[in-house]
């Protein structure tokens, strides 16, 4: 696959403490790529790393095919967790200041931050002072000053953050409008409703490990672990057996007002057909559907399995420590 | 992204020179400035308006007659006794000399006043005492001209200082040397003050309004303080010509004053006047002046980069002037060592201090006019100017690191450390 940026076995230590530990992320060419974590996952120090804005201690950082540079920024578009503009600069200036240190003509970026401007229908605010602008406000000037130059590569960390459910579906319009027209987006929150609606593929990075990539259709497959939703009639004795004979996990369930109960299971390898045709068979089945996990969910269970191993290998160490 | 410097310079400069406080300080140092050249002598002015009156009881009766007032102090002969004048109110002084003053005047000479007696008023009194006894004294010898013989006998000696300079001799003057030392020093040290902070605020500024990451992300670190470095450099020019034009006009106006009040003063005018006109060698002169230009912008680039370190190391504006002693303290040593080396401007501790680039701009400046070996003169220009770019390159590894320290304020030892990291 063609990938825009990778990097490989990512290591990056602070004084007492190791921010990322043998990452590796291959960003494909043209998607939406979900970097997703919990808060100090080391999620903001691989963004800074694949920016340039500082260097691992070991591992690479390959940019359309060669080794990352300093160069290579001026393709890069990147909206910051921290964000701020100069508090006292004009918003025009300010827009016309980032532009042209990413190496647009005064011209260019005047056309192009006009007609942004209109798109988000904040032309008006160009002779504002930013302190006088709101929160929601000065982080549209600064989603437009990311976009402006209209890099092959955009990284949003947590874009959505401070603002309303309005303006945040324009943001999301506008980052998939920008994917459509060619650009390769790295998309960092720990907001899950919205990766389902904007990625493509995700890597989930837990303490410092990247605990799981892939598509955003696959991940979701692996965590559905077939589980289906059974309606039927009468009480679930029947169908318990049936399930319990090949070993499948069940939720309990009781007959509701109309006499129907209703069931999860999950199938995993079993033969789904033959299961659900067995099931027909002894019960009168009303409904079947299959179950897809949120990401909520798989975000959770991903996070708390890795932790949970974890800590089982940091307790053996000092199981084995304290034996000596 | 070569020009990125050129961008940052420019907003730098025009967002400083565009800001209110810009156009306030520069309209008001001028004028306090003036006020602080003018108040002192229109008070003196103002305060001259009394004259001071001094009854005198002469128990010798030879000294009054020989008294002489002057425009602030009168002497009035007293016919009352001493005790009757006291409970006079009119009766502001009353000066006593007793019988024996010329015979034992250490002792006995009083004078009584009601308000306390300035400095000035004492000395004038005590030195027309001191004359008078002395030329009574004189006269009583009885010896005829003897005055004048005295007078022709003493000697008013002038030393001229010449310094041997490639066989030609230049004749120089310790007075103007130490004056043009002190004055160009003082100036520094207010540049380095100013706008030296000024750069560490500006990064500092950067971070709170947590602007630098989206900087960052387009400008080198070494780019981005380059330019501030310049950018607050410009502005200082700017300022300062501004400043020296409004000087300019005011005392153009206000000098025939202020000459005529110097030329009424006969002490100092002569020595300093005299010592200027010695500096008549043009390439001793010029070469003087580049040589302050040089160092008065070393200085600057110099010092302001260590604030820049400084600003790069903090996360917020207090924990910036705290510490920022490790960028004060130099300058506080190089003012004491350009004081030090006063007397000794071509010794070992002139020498070191005036080569190692912390202390380097000032001391040299203070040595310059006494003369520096050429050889001095360029290595230590090369080590200042070459600090000022590794000062730099520091920076700008201190600043990358010092992204990711919130809150925290880091000790000397792990911003050195941090100096270190790739």
């Amino acid at each position: 696959m063609d990938n825009i940026i990778t990097a490989e076995h990512i290591t990056k230590q602070f004084t007492g403490h190791r921010a990322l530990d043998d990452v590796s992320v291959s960003v494909p060419r043209g998607k939406v790529y979900g970097l997703l974590g919990p808060n100090g996952a080391g999620k903001t120090t691989l963004i800074r790393i694949i920016n340039h804005i500082t260097a691992p201690d070991s591992g690479i950082v390959t940019f359309n095919g060669h080794p990352l540079t300093q160069n290579d920024v001026s393709n890069i578009g990147y909206l910051p967790e921290e964000r701020g503009l100069y508090k006292k600069m004009k918003v025009g200036d300010q827009a016309m200041f980032f532009a042209r240190l990413k190496g647009l003509s005064r011209q260019e970026a005047g056309a192009r931050l006009r007609e942004w401007f209109e798109r988000l229908e904040i032309s008006d605010w160009w002779d504002k002072k930013v302190e006088t602008l709101s929160k929601g406000m000065a982080q549209k000037v600064q989603f437009i000053v990311t976009v402006l130059h209209k890099p092959e590569l955009l990284i949003f960390d947590e874009p959505f953050s401070g603002f309303d459910p309005i303006n945040a579906n324009i943001l999301k319009r506008e980052i998939l409008r920008l994917r459509d027209e060619g650009a390769t987006v790295i998309f960092s929150t720990h907001n899950m409703s919205s990766v389902e609606a904007i990625c493509d593929d995700i890597t989930l990075i837990n303490r410092s490990h990247n605990i799981l990539s892939g598509s955003v259709a696959d991940i979701k497959e692996k965590f559905s672990n077939q589980a289906y939703r059974f309606t039927f009639d009468g009480n679930t004795d029947s169908i318990r057996e049936i399930a319990d004979r090949a070993g499948l996990i069940m939720t309990p369930g009781v007959p509701d007002r109309y006499g129907h109960s209703t069931v999860t299971i999950e199938l995993g390898n079993a033969d789904r057909r033959e299961i659900i045709s067995e099931f027909n068979n002894k019960t009168n089945l009303i409904a079947f559907e299959k179950l897809t996990p949120t990401f909520d969910d798989i975000f959770i269970r991903a996070v708390s399995e890795s932790n949970y191993h974890d800590d089982e290998a940091n307790n053996g160490k000092e199981e084995f420590s304290n034996g000596k | 992204m070569a020009n990125n410097l050129g961008l940052v310079i420019e907003r730098e400069y025009l967002e400083r020179v565009k800001q209110k406080s810009f156009l306030i300080s520069t309209i008001l140092v001028p004028i306090i400035m003036i006020g602080i050249m003018v108040l002192p002598s229109l008070f003196l002015f103002l305060g001259k308006s009394e004259t001071m009156k001094v009854w005198v009881v002469d128990n010798t009766g030879k000294i009054f007659n020989r008294l002489e007032g002057n425009d602030d102090i009168e002497f009035i002969s007293a016919s009352a006794p001493v005790d009757s004048l006291k409970a006079n109110e009119d009766v502001g002084s009353i000066l006593v000399i007793p019988a024996t003053a010329i015979e034992n005047p250490e002792r006995g000479i009083t004078l009584l006043s009601r308000e306390s007696i300035s400095m000035m008023s004492d000395e004038f009194v005590t030195s027309q005492l001191e004359k008078t006894i002395r030329d009574i004294r004189l006269e009583s010898y009885d010896i005829p001209d003897l005055k004048e013989i005295i007078q022709k006998s003493n000697a008013d000696v002038k030393l001229s200082t010449v310094r041997i300079q490639d066989g030609e001799d230049q004749e120089t003057s310790s007075m103007a040397s130490y004056f043009i030392s002190l004055a160009v020093d003082m100036l520094l040290y207010m540049f380095i003050m100013i706008y030296g902070q000024m750069v560490m605020t500006s990064i500092v500024e950067e971070k709170t309004s947590k602007v630098l990451e989206v900087v960052v992300s387009s400008v080198r670190p070494f780019q981005l303080m380059m330019g501030k470095i310049a950018g607050v450099g410009l502005v200082a020019i700017t300022q300062i010509l501004i400043w020296a034009v409004l000087i300019g006009l005011a005392t153009g106006l206000g000098a025939p004053i202020l000459m005529g009040q110097l030329a009424s003063d006969p002490e100092v005018p002569t020595e300093v006047m005299t010592g200027i006109g010695q500096f008549t060698d043009p390439v001793f002169l010029i070469s003087l002046l580049i040589n302050i230009l040089l160092y008065f912008i070393g200085g600057f680039l110099f010092y302001s980069s260590m604030y820049a370190a400084v600003g790069s190391a903090v996360s917020n504006i207090q924990d910036a002037s705290q510490l920022s002693t490790i960028a004060t303290m130099p300058i506080l040593i190089s003012i004491m060592g350009s004081m030090a080396i006063i007397n000794d401007p071509s010794g070992a501790l002139a020498f070191w201090l005036s080569i190692i680039p912390f202390t380097s701009p000032m001391v040299m400046m203070a040595r310059l006019p006494y003369g520096v070996p050429v050889w001095e003169n360029i290595l230590s220009l090369g080590l200042l100017y070459a600090s000022f770019v590794g000062m730099i390159w520091v920076c700008a590894k201190i600043y990358r690191v010092g992204i990711f320290m919130n809150g925290k304020k880091p000790t000397l030892v792990e911003i050195i450390k941090w100096a270190r990291y790739k």
